[in-house]
């Protein structure tokens, strides 16, 4: 990316269970392997029984920022479920604010039940493009699949944004990280999903 | 070196780099990962008591012994430890004593968001709030300091944003303390009348000092700015008013009781409008008021629910103190698409869920209780009334039984293992003391899970990772006079729907033991079930479950195959046998 705006202002989110903590921690390992100062905000507790969950991490070079994001200031959005995304992006998106989002839906409970409509997933993309700068929208959960498990759609996410350009600082400062944080058969499989997110959001950068 | 950490890792660094080599404390979000961080040091004991109030009063012991103590709860704990907190304040201490609280504003994990700041200026502790990790760690040592030069506990108060979030902190080596001598001392430490009376008197001496030590105190810092505007502040709110109010003066207090009033009236004197920021309570401002000086809070920030730079906004903006305009509100456009909410929802395939469906089958009264389980009360399982604190469920039931004759007989207590072990046995113990006739259903998953999944005196292991006795919950009850124990799998309905049936009409006390481990610890995932929709009516009978993995489209019922552990409740619900567990599911089918 061209200029760095200080701080940046990434939002990672989705469904409790999803590993979106996750995915922020080596977000902001990553950063700080590049030389930036971090900090990030969690939520975590009742709502990681599949509620609404949400990270704010902010990257910057020399002062620490307080650890929540204000409303209408994030740069980035890291969506792994697209209804969340919109919810996020509605509170916390402007008109420059980037996303990368996973294509495939959750359904709340009250969805599951009939008593509220899911959002055709169609124009919840529409919603996106039209609020955002840009969308990057990416079936995460399928690529996990094909690298091993659907569970690594977090890595996939995370190597989407490493791969979106949007960072100050490359993919090897996220390899990096992952081959310390992981073993084993673990590494490899986020190693493989990591990957396919990269690959996924510049072929469809470059299709652009 | 510089590590990120969160808060909780912090305090749990700082505990260890300033020779703390005791710690307690009973899980609660958000306080558990202190202690689950601190265990991880070597050359200390860290441990998980079965409540707050055993917690401290094993800290309290490990301060007279000489040693540095770190105990840690989350708000709603410290009213359980509430009792040896304030006689602790009395005795003083020999090595330095640390009570964390942590409190949660907006309840993000609680049933209620008291503000712990209270607590010390109730006890005349001193107390010391961090706004962010570095300053979390910093003050551990700094607690531990004035607890052995005071000769009192001090209280760390963090918030939910600041356990949780991360930011740098330096790393330093840690500076072990030899333990302190231990003196038989019994005017200081036999809390009898006579005595107590003199340590009162002695704990006013020691907070006056304590008082004139925060007039110098390095953690209340003022930082310049426009004298126009002085806000105090502190915790995670200075951050958001450094952010928001870049250019105002601030006095940022770390150190919250006892307050420095010479501090507070120097920096007033110098700013023509002061402004406190504060979430929940009005404390530092009744403070501020207290001493004469003009100031306003509370009329322009919320009293409830948790900051944010948004809410802080919006107060300097009714202040008169940022344009309008600047608010700038988040583009929206009329015809976007309505956002469901998301609330949790308990797992699929988790335990507890069969045995609020049979509840509320059974038109049950449920007294609930605190852990995940309390989910079960939601929409559209609602096989509970209510929850109230931890180990209430029991006592209640037992008053509702005695004070309403067309209840009697058709209410349950519905209480987790770990909350159970907590503060559930002596309300058990009531009810059979006094000839009560309720039915307590222990949903025992074998752990406690809410918090992320901690050992308990049940589950055989320690916080240290030692192999430990394990409660017999069943022996338990029984030797508490508890003549109808059983004890079932609760994946299998049928059976406990009739063991409820039978426990609730026979008289005298019973307990239902539900025993089937936490899907999240057992991961016993069988293969999915799978649906016939020819056989499959749309009924929604399914829904009922409140499973995620459960839906109802195109008029038939289909279940995601990803989420599905194949437990077999849906298979046990469905009356016309559409669902099916695959060969070798159906966990209790």
């Amino acid at each position: 990316m061209g200029e760095f705006r200080e701080p940046l202002n990434v939002i990672v989110t989705g469904v409790g269970g999803q590993g979106n903590v996750l995915a922020s921690q080596v977000l902001a390992a990553a950063a700080v392997e590049a030389g930036y100062r971090v900090s990030i905000g969690e939520t975590f507790g009742a709502s990681q029984r599949g509620g609404s969950v949400m990270s704010h991490v902010r990257i910057s070079r020399d002062r620490t920022y307080g650890p929540l994001i204000p409303r209408g200031r994030a740069h980035l959005i890291v969506g792994f479920e697209p209804l969340e995304t919109l919810r996020i992006l509605m509170d916390y998106g402007n008109p420059e604010t980037v996303v990368v989002m996973n294509d495939r839906p959750n359904y709340p409970i009250g969805c599951l039940l009939g008593e509220e409509k899911y959002p055709d997933p169609h124009l919840i993309v529409e919603a996106v493009n039209r609020l955002a700068a840009k969308n990057h929208v990416l079936p995460a959960t399928e690529l996990a699949k094909e690298a091993g498990n659907s569970m690594a759609a977090n890595m996939v996410m995370t190597g989407a944004l490493s791969g979106s350009g949007l960072l100050p600082f490359g993919g090897d400062r996220f390899t990096g990280v992952i081959e310390t944080l992981f073993s084993g058969e673990v590494r490899d499989l986020n190693m493989r999903a990591f990957q396919k997110g990269t690959e996924a959001v510049q072929a469809a950068g470059t299709a652009r | 070196m510089r590590e990120l950490l969160t808060g909780n890792a912090a305090i749990a660094r700082g505990a260890f780099e300033s020779g703390v080599t005791v710690a307690a404390g009973y899980p609660g979000t958000p306080s558990t990962e202190i202690l689950e961080n601190f265990s991880r040091y070597d050359g200390i004991y860290a441990e998980w008591a079965p409540n707050e109030k055993v917690a401290l009063e094993v800290g309290i012991g490990a301060a007279m012994a000489g040693a540095r103590a770190l105990v840690t709860m989350k708000h709603v704990g410290v009213n359980v430890a509430a009792d040896p907190l304030l006689t602790a304040a009395y005795t003083g201490v020999n090595g330095g004593l640390v009570i964390v609280s942590a409190d949660d504003p907006g309840m993000h994990s609680s049933q209620n968001e008291q503000d712990n700041r209270n607590y010390a200026r109730f006890a005349r502790i001193p107390m010391l709030e961090p706004s962010d990790s570095a300053e979390a760690r910093d003050m551990v040592g700094l607690a531990l300091d004035i607890s052995e030069e005071f000769d009192i506990p001090v209280m760390i108060r963090i918030t939910t944003r600041v356990a949780h979030s991360q930011g740098f902190v330096d790393l330093k080596e840690p500076a072990p303390r030899p333990l302190k001598e231990y003196r038989k001392d019994i005017r200081k430490w036999l809390m009898v009348p006579a005595f107590g009376r003199l340590r009162r008197v002695a704990l006013g001496e020691r907070i006056e000092r304590v008082a004139a030590y925060s007039e110098n105190a390095g953690v209340n810092i003022v930082i310049p700015g426009d004298p126009k505007v002085g806000v105090i502040t502190g915790g995670v709110s200075y951050h958001y008013v450094r952010e928001v109010l870049p250019g105002a003066s601030v006095l940022k207090l770390g150190l919250t009781y006892p307050l420095p009033a010479g501090v507070i009236r120097k920096f007033a004197a110098g700013v023509d409008r002061l402004i406190v920021v504060e979430e929940l309570d009005p404390y530092l401002e009744d403070f501020i008021r207290g001493l004469g000086l003009p100031v306003t809070g509370k009329e322009l920030f919320p009293d409830t629910g948790e900051f944010s730079p948004g809410v802080i906004r919006r107060g300097f903006i009714a202040a008169g103190l940022i344009p309008e305009e600047e608010a700038r509100p988040v583009r929206q456009f009329d015809d976007m698409p309505a956002v469901p909410a998301r609330p949790p929802v308990l797992c699929a395939g988790c335990p507890h869920r069969g045995v609020f469906y049979t509840l509320r089958r059974l038109k049950l009264v449920v007294t609930g209780d605190i852990g995940c389980y309390t989910l079960g009360g939601l929409a559209p399982l609602e096989g509970m009334d209510s929850c109230v604190c931890m180990g209430a469920s029991i006592g209640m039931a037992h008053g509702i039984d005695r004070a309403a004759p067309g209840l009697r007989g058709r209410t349950v207590a519905v209480i987790g293992d770990s909350t159970f072990l907590h503060s559930g046995i002596t309300g058990l113990l009531d009810v059979v003391y006094n000839n009560g006739d309720t039915t307590v259903i222990i949903v025992d998953n074998g752990t406690t899970a809410m918090t992320g999944h901690q050992d308990h005196p049940a589950t055989g292991r320690t916080l240290m990772g030692r192999k430990a006795p394990a409660v017999d919950l069943e022996g338990l009850v029984r030797s508490l006079g508890v003549a109808r124990v059983r004890t079932v799998d609760p994946l299998d309905l049928a059976g406990l729907e009739e063991a409820v049936r039978e426990e609730v009409a026979a008289p005298g006390p019973s307990v239902i033991i539900a025993r089937r481990p936490c899907v999240l610890i057992s991961r016993q995932a069988g293969p999915p079930v799978t649906v016939d929709r020819e056989t499959c009516t749309g009924c929604k009978t399914c829904l009922k479950l409140s499973c995620p993995a459960i839906s109802v489209t195109d008029k038939t019922c289909s279940v995601d195959p990803v989420s599905c552990t194949g437990c077999g409740l849906c298979v046990q619900v469905c009356k016309f046998g559409a669902l099916a567990a695959a060969e070798g599911g159906g966990n209790g089918a």
